[in-house]
């Protein structure tokens, strides 16, 4: 069809541009762009929650995040059960955390600028970090169990390995559960309505404090699931949280920032554009790229590439 | 040449028609008002002559010169004061500070601007509160800070974003005697306001009725409220006919 | 300030300056440079964060900057120090050009987060150029003095902080100060008078940018290696940013104060747990957020205004009762 185009041995040839594309790494970087995107779209539909209800800039969502692999881990190393049981223990744990933490320093700073908001949330993200340091030591961790090593094969040149299957899977069905929430129970309703217009809720019979603090709960939560589902796959160590935190910001600015489905599809992809940006430049520039798109997102489409245009 | 010309004016916002081909012209020294409810299009007439909004259809000119699209800082510089419905007074500051903020626009002195800020102050009669933190001043004090504020950025034109509203009666005529004043300095003023009230009828030369963002009347006070037009839209189309 | 408050912070200056004959221990002037840097360091925020009240999590770029040029310009292409330094001046000023370019259009928690992102961006650019910044592995930087070390480089942070703290009193007098002020408070209402915001935020940022710079090449030429996880890390911006707040943003002393706190803290903190003073700095800032969101010398200055005002009603009351 096109004459410049030529795919032999799986490979696109445009002849006279000089490429070369390997069609079946491309895809597999593809595929595990949307395995680490689901993880990303949890914590991205997690802060978005947040932002979208209280209007907090949570720079703690990343530190919830540790927090949530260190408690899956703990309970691992002690009890011995799967880590794909052991996340809901970590979401249970995180969202009381997530409630104990709105009331005790959100609440008493409710009406305070922006300012002193992301403050607030910079400093209960710095003290869980070091806090988990002085308990745990600076030291990597990887967990280690049966499912681990193994990869399902597709043909001959496509693999995936099995634990991220599993928390593909499972985060995407936590991340559809999570958008259900919001779209179909009263207090998801009661969120929106806050989210829409904080001053007409509570004329509506809202009570927007509880409203809040389990918005805020189910976001932290979010995070501490995800932690839970990256422990299998990932290393452990007290400062994984804090590069999260600035990709879950990227998520929710390109999604729009108080989307849910927009955080939920932005986080597909980024994953995906971080595992071609590994694949054709290195993993070191994966960040990078990450924060260009966001720059470039922030100056020209402030509302995100999958939001509406605010007023 | 007029001090200002709203030549044909509309804006959208959505599909909410806030402004409808509007015209009108304020002279030089004049005391003008925008009558009409809220919803009328008072504030967003203001903001589109200050330049927070620009207008879909038409132009604004001051003093001949075409400001439709200019910035509201440029407005300011060009001598377009104003105040704000919701008043927005730089809360931390006292008032005094306040006040030199507007001065600081002919004079880059800090005790240069301190000593104009006073001279407002006074004529706004708020000396004894010069010192005083702006947050802890009541509404009708507030109002006089606002005004005190542009007064001191010396405008050939201030805009009275409900300069009246929430004050009481007294307190409404007091301010209105100090306004009354204003074309002596050389400043036109264009206030927006609620209601036809004594205030209005006392010191304007002209008046404009908005209903709806369309202008439905203009003149001089005694004629405007006479306007069939008027009276159909403050009481109703029962009061037209009886020709009060 | 009064005639007499500048008067007395002349004196902590000469006092300061005249430390060294007293103290000779390496250690304890290496952690008075470090309490002068980053009261040096927190009043050039302050200018940007504190009175035009932009909260900037980025200046790590500046600080870097200001490090990375003084070890590239001077140690790769063999500019005498001094002269690498005052590029690295030129180099922040176009960070600052471009980052305030693009931030400063963006409101409330979007400015916050394009600061961040563009701090982040340098840091790993210099983590992956290994050819041209030495990456992860680091790059040597140049002695700005010989000698004793120790000693000059804490009177040279005296200097910057004078030299900051004295920008910053300038300020505060003039128009410049006064628009920031007016910006912070309400930007509508500025712009209503006619200060032009976007112009203003920028010149603070320039002139921030310029002192955080020549911090970061001070900084850089005491420790003689750089790595870019040190100079260009949000550790770095966050430490700046706490300190300021801590000591209370948009006042004068604010800086200083929070420097003094802030570093003695952490040094104290160092001692009982090696490695997690960050524990420190979070705990400060939920302290400072919760309790004393003016910071010391704001929550200060509150408490003193407040009997000045009460002392004054009960004066005239007295007045009118004829007691």
């Amino acid at each position: 069809m096109f004459p410049h185009l030529r795919i032999t041995n799986y490979q696109l040839q445009v002849h006279g541009a000089g490429v070369r594309l390997d069609l079946y790494a491309a895809l597999q970087a593809v595929i595990n762009g949307l395995l680490t995107g689901a993880l990303y779209a949890l914590i991205g539909m997690g802060l978005a929650l947040i932002f979208g209800v209280m209007r907090i800039v949570n720079f703690a969502h990343g530190a919830f995040m540790m927090l949530g692999m260190y408690a899956t881990y703990v309970l691992f190393t002690r009890t011995g059960v799967s880590p794909y049981v052991l996340f809901m223990v970590a979401g249970i744990l995180l969202f009381a955390a997530g409630y104990v933490i709105y009331f005790g320093l959100l609440r008493p700073i409710h009406g305070q600028s922006d300012f002193m908001q992301i403050l607030l949330t910079l400093g209960i993200g710095l003290i869980a970090t070091d806090g988990v340091l002085l308990v745990f030591g600076a030291d990597y961790h990887q967990i280690n169990f049966p499912l681990l090593g193994k990869n399902l094969h597709f043909g001959q040149h496509l693999n995936v390995n099995a634990p991220w299957v599993v928390s593909f899977v499972i985060a995407v069905v936590l991340a559809l559960t999570l958008y259900l929430f919001v779209m179909r129970t009263m207090t998801g309703r009661a969120a929106r309505a806050i989210a829409q217009n904080r001053y007409a809720a509570p004329l509506m019979g809202i009570n927007v404090f509880r409203v809040q603090a389990i918005s805020f709960a189910l976001g932290v939560a979010a995070a501490g699931v995800a932690g839970g589902l990256l422990l299998p796959v990932f290393y452990i160590y007290p400062q994984v949280g804090d590069q999260f935190t600035l990709k879950a910001f990227v998520i929710v600015v390109l999604g729009g920032m108080e989307s849910i489905v927009g955080a939920a599809l932005a986080g597909l992809v980024l994953g995906v554009v971080e595992s071609l940006t590994s694949l054709y430049w290195g993993n070191e520039w994966a960040l990078a790229v990450d924060f260009v798109i966001f720059l470039l997102v922030l100056s020209l489409k402030p509302s995100g590439i999958f939001g509406r245009q605010r007023a | 040449m007029s001090l200002l010309e709203i030549d044909h004016v509309s804006k959208r916002f959505g599909g909410l028609r806030a402004i409808n081909n509007i015209a009108f012209a304020i002279e030089e020294n004049e005391i003008a008002f925008i009558v009409g409810p809220n919803g009328a299009g008072k504030t967003t007439l203001f903001n589109l002559i200050t330049g927070v909004f620009h207008p879909d259809d038409g132009a604004i000119r001051f003093q001949g010169k075409d400001i439709t699209h200019i910035s509201p800082n440029h407005a300011a510089r060009l001598g377009i004061g104003r105040t704000f419905q919701l008043v927005k007074p730089l809360r931390n500051l006292t008032v005094l500070e306040n006040v030199m903020l507007g001065a600081f626009l002919h004079t880059s002195s800090a005790s240069k601007a301190a000593e104009q800020a006073r001279e407002v102050l006074k004529y706004l009669q708020m000396e004894k509160v010069m010192h005083f933190t702006a947050s802890g001043l009541p509404i009708a004090l507030l109002k006089r800070l606002e005004i005190a504020r542009a007064l001191a950025t010396k405008p050939r034109l201030i805009l009275l974003d409900e300069v009246v509203s929430g004050l009481s009666t007294s307190e409404a005529l007091a301010l209105a005697e100090i306004l009354k004043k204003l074309p002596e300095w050389g400043v036109a003023a264009v206030g927006g306001v609620e209601h036809v009230m004594q205030v209005v009828m006392s010191i304007a030369h002209r008046v404009v009725v908005l209903d709806h963002g369309t202008q439905i009347a203009e003149g001089k006070p005694g004629e405007v409220v006479r306007m069939p037009a008027v009276i159909e839209a403050y009481l109703g189309a029962k009061y037209k006919e009886l020709g009060l | 300030m009064k005639r007499s408050h500048l008067l007395a912070a002349l004196v902590v200056f000469i006092l300061s300056l005249l430390v060294p004959a007293v103290v000779q221990k390496d250690f304890v002037l290496q952690i008075l440079f470090r309490i002068y840097l980053f009261a040096a360091l927190g009043l050039a925020w302050n200018l940007v964060g504190g009175y035009a009240g932009q909260l900037s999590l980025g200046h790590s770029a500046y600080f870097g900057a200001g490090a990375y040029s003084l070890a590239l310009f001077s140690g790769r292409l063999g500019v005498s120090p001094w002269i690498a330094a005052l590029m690295g001046v030129a180099v922040a000023l176009a960070c600052a050009l471009l980052i305030g370019g693009v931030s400063f259009r963006l409101r409330g928690p979007y400015f916050v987060l394009a600061t961040i992102a563009f701090a982040e961006v340098l840091r790993l650019i210099a983590k992956n150029l290994p050819e041209v910044t030495g990456g992860d592995v680091g790059v040597q930087v140049p002695a700005l003095f010989h000698g004793n070390v120790n000693r000059a480089f804490y009177w040279a942070a005296v200097g910057l902080t004078a030299v900051a703290f004295a920008t910053t009193v300038a300020i505060s007098r003039a128009r410049f100060g006064y628009y920031l002020m007016a910006i912070r408070e309400d930007e509508d209402t500025a712009l209503s008078v006619g200060i032009g915001a976007a112009k203003n935020k920028l010149a603070a940022l320039l002139i921030s940018a310029v002192l955080t710079a020549l911090a970061g090449a001070l900084y850089g030429s005491l420790f003689l290696y750089i790595v870019p996880d040190q100079v260009l890390a949000l550790d770095v911006s966050n430490e700046i940013a706490i300190v300021a707040m801590l000591g209370g943003a948009g006042t004068i002393l604010g800086p200083v104060v929070g420097s003094v706190v802030l570093e003695s803290a952490a040094e104290l903190f160092k001692n009982f747990f090696k490695e997690a003073h960050l524990l420190i700095y979070g705990v400060l800032l939920v302290v400072v957020v919760l309790f004393l969101p003016e910071g010391i010398i704001g929550t200060l200055g509150a408490l003193l205004r407040r009997r000045a005002l009460l002392g004054g009603i009960k004066a005239s009351a007295r007045g009118v009762t004829g007691d």
